[in-house]
């Protein structure tokens, strides 16, 4: 197949589509507009659904209850967007509605700035809503990997009934890069597969399958045992799930931890090093959540130190340190707000912890 | 005699590449030149980030209100209304996207009118390997909204097909024969095929037919973005 020049949000709205997603609610935010723009244009095309909700908190809503039915149903935004949004994500959670959502971020806190960030780490995986729950978080570090997550995104939600996070950045959103799309997947709501879901009742069906989509559990021994199978597919997902990339680790002097496009840069950074001698790895988690602890353990056994690289105060930092769990020593380079660290800057901090600095 | 080129097209299809080059071009002829961003769509690539280079080559840029500033407020400065008013030998203006990009054009129309016959030049950039332009239909649909909104008759169509650095000679080969297409069922004619010289010299070797290749437009790149460094390490 031909090879497309595509920009990262409608690649994503694309590969959203052949994902069999027929349904869009989402409001305009920098830089992620382009996501709802392509949609607009191409849900009417497939027969699909594209609308411009009066908020974002409006957008969530609609995602429940188009979720409710059993069909592929995306929303996308931007940091202080999906900030928005975190209320409905809890409900989508709690009432175990497969769905995507996608967080395009950039720089906070508030409204922050429109450039690339990577500040709502935390937010995507230590749960920005209320509740003990998760969603599967995909950080992609390039167009093409966040098109090929989504030929699966969809089934990985519904296998579990959990919501699906995307968690990129502007810098992804707004580059253009050269990608092969899948086919279009032919999906349809199909009630056996999918009996939760609202597809329908009729006066005679038994009446204890009818649908109740529902994150409210008065009761508390009944919300205790809501609780306890949310754990037990959340255990499930832990044990199953987990994506990460390992580049050049085996050897690694020191290995570098990094997601999304500031994995990128570090992968630049180390071609470099390796260029000088120096044996450098990378880690790149492509799921944040569930984090890959035993793996990156496993993949820094060999190394003296490790270097946390991110695009805000080192939130995985904290995740690196439970992986390595004392180990060893464990760095952080970054910055907050929209300055990506460089690849300089990451040679520089590389040499600095060679020399013991 | 003012010459007056006005790159409209689809989105992404490299119309902010091929103004600079223009204007670049006719600066180093030492035309007085004036470059116009008009991109009232997308405040990612702004001519202004190239501000510097422009400056040094003596070619005034008329940007957005505020542009590069972190707050666009997608307003057009009055001095837009200079590529008109005074006596310059080369204009360009780099338009917005698609056919809501090229709505800006509208409200010049009455001083677009008003140039000496032959002075206006509105080129219709052409990337097939760009989604919403990869079919004859798709391409020809565009060209009628974009004439539709930007109050313009379209006179040319630059083939600038590419895949940015992946491009390869199939790029500018595909983009010929769906461009021919277009032009023989719309009468617009291929005015300029516009590439890297490597690409070009091969693609002008392969003997097609000049009538749609129009003036081979030997173009570098200049607003190529720092992460486009990084893509290279990331199919190794």
């Amino acid at each position: 197949m031909a090879l497309t020049l595509m920009k990262g949000s409608e690649a994503i709205a694309e590969a959203a589509i052949r994902a069999g997603a027929r349904f869009f609610f989402g409001y305009p935010i920098t830089p992620q507009t382009e996501i709802p723009e392509y949609m607009s244009a191409r849900m009417p095309e497939v027969g699909g659904c594209f609308l411009q909700a009066e908020s974002e908190v409006a957008a969530i809503n609609m995602v429940y209850g188009a979720a409710s039915t059993g069909a592929r149903v995306i929303t996308s935004s931007s940091s202080p967007g999906v900030s928005l949004k975190q209320e409905g994500i809890s409900y989508c959670a709690g009432a175990q509605l497969p769905c995507v959502i996608l967080n395009v971020m950039r720089g906070g806190p508030g409204l922050g700035s429109i450039q690339a960030s990577q500040g709502d780490y935390n937010q995507a995986v230590k749960g920005g809503g209320n509740g003990d729950y998760h969603l599967i978080t995909y950080a992609p570090s390039s167009i093409q990997e966040a098109i090929n997550i989504f030929s699966f995104a969809f089934d990985k939600a519904e296998k579990y009934r959990v919501p699906v996070l995307f968690l990129a950045d502007g810098i992804m959103a707004q580059m253009m890069e050269p990608v092969e799309m899948p086919e279009m997947v032919d999906f349809k709501v199909d009630p056996e597969k999918k009996p939760w879901a609202a597809t329908g009742w009729k006066p005679g069906d038994d009446p204890a399958k009818r649908a109740v989509i529902n994150s409210l559990y008065i009761n508390t021994e009944e919300l205790t045992v809501h609780n306890n199978e949310l754990q037990a597919t959340y255990r499930e997902i832990e044990k199953n799930e987990v994506l990460y990339e390992a580049y050049l680790c085996e050897d690694a002097d020191f290995v570098i931890t990094a997601f999304g496009t500031v994995a990128r840069i570090a992968k630049s950074a180390i071609n470099e090093l390796r260029e000088q001698g120096i044996k450098v790895g990378l880690f790149r988690p492509i799921t944040v959540w569930p984090f890959p602890y035993k793996e990156l353990a496993e993949a820094s056994r060999n190394a003296k130190a490790l270097l946390d690289v991110e695009a805000n105060e080192g939130q995985m930092l904290q995740d690196v340190k439970l992986a390595i769990n004392g180990a060893k020593p464990v760095e952080y380079f970054g910055h907050c707000g929209s300055l990506m660290p460089t690849t300089d800057e990451i040679v520089a901090k590389i040499l600095e912890m060679k020399e013991g600095k | 005699m003012k010459k007056v080129y006005v790159l409209i097209g689809n989105y992404g299809s490299g119309k902010t590449e091929l103004a600079l080059n223009f204007a670049f071009k006719a600066a180093e002829e030492g035309k007085r030149t004036e470059l116009l961003d008009l991109d009232m769509v997308n405040t990612y690539f702004r001519l202004a980030e190239r501000g510097k280079m422009t400056e040094m080559k003596e070619i005034r840029l008329v940007s957005p209100n505020f542009s590069c500033s972190g707050i666009e407020t997608l307003s057009l400065p009055a001095e837009v209304a200079s590529a008109f008013a005074m006596d310059w030998d080369t204009v360009v203006f780099d338009v917005g996207g698609d056919a809501v990009g090229s709505t800006a054009l509208g409200r010049y129309h009455q001083d677009f009118m008003e140039l000496e016959p032959g002075a206006l030049e509105v080129l219709n950039v052409v990337n097939i390997r760009r989604p919403l332009a990869g079919t004859v239909e798709k391409i020809i649909r565009l060209q009628e909204e974009m004439e539709v909104h930007s109050r313009l008759k379209i006179t040319g169509m630059i083939n600038n097909t590419n895949l940015a650095e992946a491009t390869g000679p199939a790029e500018l080969r595909d983009g010929y024969e769906m461009i021919r297409e277009v032009s023989e069922r719309t009468g617009v004619p291929v005015l300029y095929t516009s590439g890297k010289k490597a690409m070009m010299d091969q693609f002008l070797s392969e003997g097609h037919d000049p009538k749609y290749i129009g003036t081979p437009l030997y173009i570098d790149t200049y607003m190529a973005r720092d992460w486009n460094s990084w893509v290279r390490s990331l199919s190794e």
